[in-house]
């Protein structure tokens, strides 16, 4: 494998919240991690003294790991979010590990179940539509 | 076919949580656009999921989903040419 196979997101490395891909069906499947550290400047402030993970930021991870099975150079943005659990606090030292599975694609829409789990145990779930757009397109 | 047009109405009041609305909608309502639920394709995509797990028929591509999806007449109407229901 050459380039970084994360660099396919669009995401600047400040808003980048998957750390490594472990197993990838193109199109399909794919499971990646995202490694929680103290050093994570939202951590900082969510909250002061008692670092908590943002439920949202564990949907944008999620989201952005499904992005990952979208075509190559694809720009998308979140279009739904759908029945996201939030199950177990994730602090500083968890390492996660989020599963995201292509259900259906209907033009430029795309349906995802995802899971996110710390040591085997869910901690997050949700179903979400990414919409493949255009940069810089902000129009509806 | 009434028993499709029944379980597609069905399908309209759970996937889109249109409840009792779904009851009222005439089987020729578009679903889509003006005049009709104005739906979107956010809409669109949740009935292709239901379809494909209520009847097993698979919507492919937008231009199949426009034609399927206009009403329940012709939801129901596709899912019987596709032998299933």
């Amino acid at each position: 494998m050459g380039a970084d196979p994360l660099s396919r997101l669009p995401h600047g490395i400040a808003f980048r919240f998957v750390d490594r891909i472990l197993e990838v069906i193109p199109g399909q499947r794919v499971v990646a991690l995202k490694n929680v550290t103290g050093d994570d400047p939202h951590l900082q402030g969510h909250f002061p003294g008692d670092p908590l993970m943002p439920g949202v930021l564990l949907v944008e991870a999620m989201a952005q790991t499904a992005g990952l099975l979208l075509p190559e150079g694809s720009f998308a943005v979140l279009a739904q979010i759908k029945e996201a659990r939030f199950r177990r606090p994730v602090v500083p030292g968890d390492q996660v590990r989020i599963e995201a599975e292509h259900r259906t694609g209907l033009g430029s829409l795309h349906r995802f179940t995802l899971q996110a789990c710390v040591d085997g145990t869910p901690v997050a779930e949700a179903e979400i539509v990414l919409a493949i757009t255009t940069p810089g397109d902000r129009g509806s | 076919m009434s028993d499709i047009v029944q379980r597609v109405r069905g399908l309209l009041a759970t996937r889109l949580k249109l409840a009792g609305a779904a009851d009222e909608l005439g089987d020729e309502t578009p679903l889509f656009g003006p005049g009709g639920l104005e739906l979107d394709s956010i809409d669109a995509l949740e009935l292709v999921l239901g379809l494909e797990k209520e009847f097993g028929v698979v919507i492919e591509d937008r231009a199949t989903a426009v034609q399927v999806l206009a009403s329940i007449r012709t939801i129901a109407e596709f899912v019987e040419s596709q032998g299933k229901g």
